[in-house]
């Protein structure tokens, strides 16, 4: 007790003093030095392991929000989804399988060299001929990179790639002297970012300290930051309480009120561009039937599973493709009609039916609560549903093996574009081991909405939902909503609906 | 003594190599692709194929034990397919972290264990016989996961005397050793008191006391010298148990140990990280065990090897 009103009553003294002293120096120091006053360090806590510095070799939310703080990529993407100039001043399409970039002149990487067209140049060509990089897949469309002086590429592609500015915001540029010393590079890595890195323990933290020469006046707004990886939930909000962290994410609605009581702790959600579905194995009886899909789709209560297993953080769907990309559309939501739902399946002859629902064990959060509830409403429509927890790997050969009716999985944002998810889980070549998916409308449609226009892909878009909204090949129970802890010192954090948690325009007050 | 020390490492190697080929088949065999693993949901087949090339995942199994052993020879471990950093240096990483909470875990539990275990067996049936069973019994049957989340919650967020997770200073150290020393402590604590129980029932003891020793000698130096030998041998059991099962003590404190490596590479089927840690682990084990057994010897000069 005499410990924790000794330490207020220091923490009250040392604030007066250093706010005092920054009052005092503030009225000294010219205008633009003022502005960029830097102070403090802000401790991270965020629930997936960091697994490498390379932008290009990892295709993981949390990777992709931590590294940006190192590297910039050519094309940024706000909180409301724009897309916005980052190393890139300005792009456009110059044809369907063209694209060019005018480069930000005045920009330097944290070891001096120069960003100009060269490093655009080796970045692309780098990802897309080093097919052991995990990004290598995306950017294999991709036919020449040309630069056209030192300050404007252009791209062109095999077939169109409308989605590539989004590709884009996930890839950090590289300075092309890292070629041929990558191992090397990538011990200390350097970007053009507001942060420089500093040190990496595996799978344990990462510091970074401030860029001074960023190309953005005032950013970053605190001296260091670290950001540690603590998947475990209960030790990640216990240090955020304990004010050994000051941002936590991927918080669960459960641990909402633990976190809304404590002291000094403030908690923001966001509904997250994130659709969780339940894709069916369309090539196995019974699902295979439509009929079947549809009872199930009416046997299931939504509004249930939001307000009362995700306590009302959750958000009803209107269409596959969630609000922030690209066609998102309304197509109304669907119904809760168990009584329809046994007739239908009276009427097409169905009795005692049985099927498995797998899930990926501990892959979201209160996913089998949320399977248990489903199962019990699809048994009151006469759906037998066994629930197989399985670990995520053999859950993943379990699915490309066929062996499943209903599979738990969920879809967010990546790249902050539709196009991947369509082209992968709705072509037949793509979803072969994946869903069974196949008809010929939906695959003409997605090979249209490829092309850069993008009044052209929303209303392809919108057609290719509409037809899946009939067919139902999945179940989108519900969009997500991200939720974020912070310490009350934090100034300027945003709640991002993209789960990116970025800090450089962020202070500790 | 000397043949018998050889004979023991020459079946250690055995040991290590059978190890070697169980784990290096059972992790191919079991349903699980690494490619998968690595590259996102709806990666294309062809990506999966080609990664898995990349990987060397597709030559016949015993072209890749071949392989495996070449590269071992030469302290090469392989590439780990999360980190594409080497295994080694991934493993190695986590050393500090792992030793430093395994030895101050095993101090805990042999100083603690003993006593307790001592202070039970020479007050045996009075309340601080009762008070050490309860405590041990506790120990036994609480969960780590539980019980280090209940220090972390009182010491950490609600006193904040401690650290509540993380691996910097010796502070950090208190919370997870204490955890991880629970159980351990709570299994020595109980076979000190019953194995000194038996033996101060033995002539010897008697004797002693009658030739008008001290007490405190009769426990400590005759007494215990050889209670201590089953003890020895589960301490020696429990330092293997620490390595690699303190899995659950790490998760809770975000502790950088090699437990927690592991079982995140066996569910990422990161082969070559699995491989490094559990030939490492089997090394250390059979190397510590035979320790052990060397240590017989001294305590009781009656146990000769040939």
């Amino acid at each position: 007790m005499h410990e924790k009103h000794g330490r207020a009553m220091r923490l009250n003294r040392r604030q007066f003093l250093v706010g005092s002293g920054a009052v005092l120096g503030a009225s000294v120091l010219p205008a633009s030095a003022r502005a960029q006053v830097r102070r403090g360090e802000i401790v991270a806590g965020l629930s997936e392991r960091m697994l490498t510095l390379d932008p290009a070799n990892h295709y993981s939310i949390s990777s992709t929000s931590v590294l940006r703080h190192v590297f910039d990529p050519l094309v940024e993407v706000t909180n409301d989804s724009k897309f916005v100039p980052a190393l890139a001043e300005s792009w456009h399409a110059v044809n369907n399988t063209t694209w060019r970039f005018t480069l930000r002149k005045g920009v330097s990487f944290h070891d001096g060299s120069p960003f100009n067209a060269d490093s655009v140049v080796f970045t692309l060509k780098r990802v897309r001929d080093n097919t052991k990089l995990i990004k290598s897949f995306v950017y294999q469309d991709i036919e020449d990179v040309r630069k056209d002086g030192d300050w404007a590429v252009t791209v062109s592609t095999k077939r169109p790639f409308g989605s590539l500015p989004a590709h884009l915001t996930m890839l950090g540029m590289l300075p092309p002297g890292a070629a041929g010393q990558e191992d090397a590079f990538f011990q200390k890595p350097a970007g053009t970012g507001p942060f420089r890195f500093v040190s990496w323990t595996h799978g344990d933290h990462i510091v970074l300290s401030a860029n001074p020469g960023y190309w953005k006046p005032g950013i970053p707004k605190v001296e260091k930051l670290t950001v540690r990886f603590i998947p475990e939930l209960s030790t990640r909000t216990a240090a955020l309480r304990a004010g050994e962290l000051h941002v936590i994410d991927r918080v669960p609605p459960d641990m909402v009120a633990t976190l809304k009581a404590s002291p000094g702790v403030r908690v923001l959600d966001i509904p997250a561009i994130e659709a969780q579905r339940w894709h069916f194995q369309l090539a196995k009886e019974p699902v295979k039937d439509p009929r079947v899909r549809k009872a199930v789709s009416l046997g299931i209560d939504r509004n249930v599973i939001i307000k009362d297993l995700l306590l009302g953080y959750g958000r009803p769907v209107v269409s596959p493709i969630p609000p922030g990309l690209i066609g998102h559309t309304s197509l109304g939501q669907k119904a809760y009609d168990p009584e329809r739902a046994r007739q239908i399946l009276r009427q097409a002859g169905y009795q005692n039916l049985s099927i498995d629902f797998v899930l990926m064990k501990d892959l979201y959060p209160k996913q089998l609560e949320i399977a248990q509830a489903a199962a019990a409403m699809l048994g009151d429509v006469g759906i037998k549903v066994n629930i197989r927890n399985l670990e995520i790997a053999t859950a993943r050969e379990q699915r490309s093996a066929g062996n499943y009716d209903i599979f738990f999985s969920g879809w967010a944002h990546m790249p902050h574009d539709p196009d991947w998810y369509l082209g992968q889980w709705f072509t037949k070549a793509g979803a072969e081991k994946l869903t069974r998916f196949a008809d010929p409308r939906v695959e003409q449609l997605i090979a249209e909405g490829r092309v850069p226009d993008p009044r052209v892909r929303q209303q392809k878009y919108e057609e290719i939902q509409r037809i899946l909204w009939e067919e139902e090949p999945e179940i989108w129970p519900y969009y997500s909503v991200a939720i974020y802890a912070i310490s009350d010192k934090l100034r300027g954090f945003e709640a991002r609906r993209d789960y990116y948690v970025l800090l450089y325009d962020v202070s500790i007050g | 003594m000397r043949s018998y020390i050889l004979r023991r490492l020459w079946q250690s190697a055995i040991t290590l190599v059978g190890v070697s080929i169980l784990v290096f088949v059972i992790l191919r065999v079991i349903p699980g692709d690494p490619a998968k693993m690595l590259l996102p949901e709806g990666a294309p087949q062809s990506a999966v194929e080609e990664l898995n090339r990349h990987l060397g995942l597709r030559e016949p199994l015993w072209v890749q034990y071949g392989i495996f052993l070449r590269s071992v020879a030469r302290g090469d471990f392989g590439q780990s397919f999360q980190y594409r950093s080497p295994a080694l240096r991934v493993v190695v990483e986590r050393l500090p972290a792992t030793v430093q909470l395994t030895l101050v875990a095993m101090l805990l539990t042999v100083v603690v264990g003993v006593s307790i275990g001592i202070v039970a067996a020479v007050r045996q049936g009075t309340g601080y016989d009762y008070a050490g069973t309860v405590l041990a019994v506790l120990g036994q049957s609480l969960p780590n996961f539980w019980l280090g989340i209940m220090l972390i919650l009182l010491f950490g967020v609600t006193l904040r005397w401690l650290p509540t997770s993380g691996f910097q200073g010796w502070q950090h150290l208190v919370l997870p050793s204490v955890t991880l020393a629970a159980f351990p402590t709570a299994l020595v604590a109980r076979l000190t008191r019953s194995s000194l129980l038996e033996i101060l029932n033995k002539d010897y003891i008697r004797t002693g006391r009658a030739k008008g020793l001290a007490e405190r000698i009769v426990i400590l130096r005759h007494a215990l010298k050889n209670a201590t030998i089953p003890v020895l041998t589960v301490i020696g059991l429990q330092i293997g148990t620490l390595l690699g099962g303190a899995v659950i003590t790490e998760s809770v404190f975000a502790w950088p140990g090699m437990g927690k490596l592991v079982v995140d590479a066996i569910f990422f089927r990161d082969f070559p990280v699995v491989q490094t840690i559990l030939i490492l682990s089997a090394t250390v084990f059979v190397l510590l065990n035979l320790l052990v057994d060397l240590l017989y010897p001294v305590l009781d000069p009656r146990i000769r090897y040939r």
